[in-house]
């Protein structure tokens, strides 16, 4: 449990570096929020900046999710590592910006891996009663994959963030 | 951790009332994905936590959904707005029926 004041402290620093860009941007989240869906207008599955789907499972499985609604990146920060040595143990950080507010909430968030046995290796429901969405765990993986964390609000958007892990040790048998 | 669905919940020790804390957990369990054998050459069955249910006070706040793809003796952390003082629960459920339950109280600092 050593390790375990890592994702709160990542956490802050990735926060502060957040105000940070805000601060110096707009200075406010919200006209932050704007630009980036300014930027970004409906990247869809299979948008450009979003890993290619790379079979049938992984297709269902994203549509299980979405229902054919778009998965738009942005507001889900992956944080994992880029190479890991054990596939048995890959520490995973998922953290989002999206309110946690009863009108507008995070509900669920997805973990697909896309090359793993299971591939979707994993389902968070939640609450506003958590107040933000920062949860860490470590999963196994099998090869070299992206990986995509997918959170739906309440109010029905789905927005995701990736993760291309490089694995040395298969972790999965 | 050496027992099966041993388990332990960390808060931090001085909370406030409204803050958001960060809760981390850790169960002992195998997670067996069923892919391995032993080294005899016997296949070891899928054995893994495949449920998470999470309440402070009397409301579940949280449902995680596992498979074998967490990793052994899995640890999770997450959020948590600590506006209340009450106990903290966690049961695990496994896919051979083992049900494992640890609590902690929240309770603020003293002020």
């Amino acid at each position: 449990m050593a390790r375990s004041d890592e994702p709160a402290r990542r956490s802050f620093l990735r926060r502060a570096a957040l105000a940070t860009a805000g601060w110096f941007g707009s200075g406010a989240v919200a006209a932050g929020e704007r630009l980036l869906a300014a930027t970004v207008p409906g990247l869809a599955l299979g948008g450009p900046e979003d890993p290619e789907v790379p079979n049938e499972i992984v297709a269902r499985i994203l549509k299980e999710i979405s229902g054919g609604r778009p998965i738009t990146k942005g507001h889900v920060s992956l944080d994992m590592p880029a190479a890991a040595e054990d596939g048995r143990v890959v520490p995973v950080i998922i953290e989002s910006d999206l309110p946690m507010r009863p009108e507008r909430y995070v509900k669920a968030v997805h973990l697909v891996v896309d090359f793993n046995p299971d591939a979707h290796l994993a389902a968070f429901e939640l609450t506003p009663a958590l107040g933000t969405v920062s949860l860490s765990t470590r999963i196994k993986m099998k090869r070299s994959t992206w990986v995509r964390a997918i959170a739906e609000t309440s109010t029905g958007e789905l927005w995701a963030g990736y993760a291309h892990v490089n694995v040395t040790l298969n972790g999965c048998g | 951790m050496r027992d099966i669905g041993e388990a332990r919940i960390r808060v931090p020790d001085r909370i406030n009332r409204g803050e958001i804390i960060y809760v981390n957990s850790i169960i002992s369990h195998p997670m067996d994905t069923g892919f391995f054998r032993t080294a005899e050459g016997q296949p070891i069955p899928a054995y893994f936590i495949k449920d998470v249910v999470v309440t402070y006070g009397d409301e579940q706040v949280a449902r995680f959904t596992w498979t074998s793809g967490i990793s052994r003796d899995p640890v999770f952390s997450f959020a948590l707005k600590a506006d209340k003082e009450a106990p903290l629960t966690m049961v695990w459920s496994d896919n051979e029926g083992g049900v494992y339950k640890q609590s902690v109280n929240i309770a603020f600092t003293a002020t």
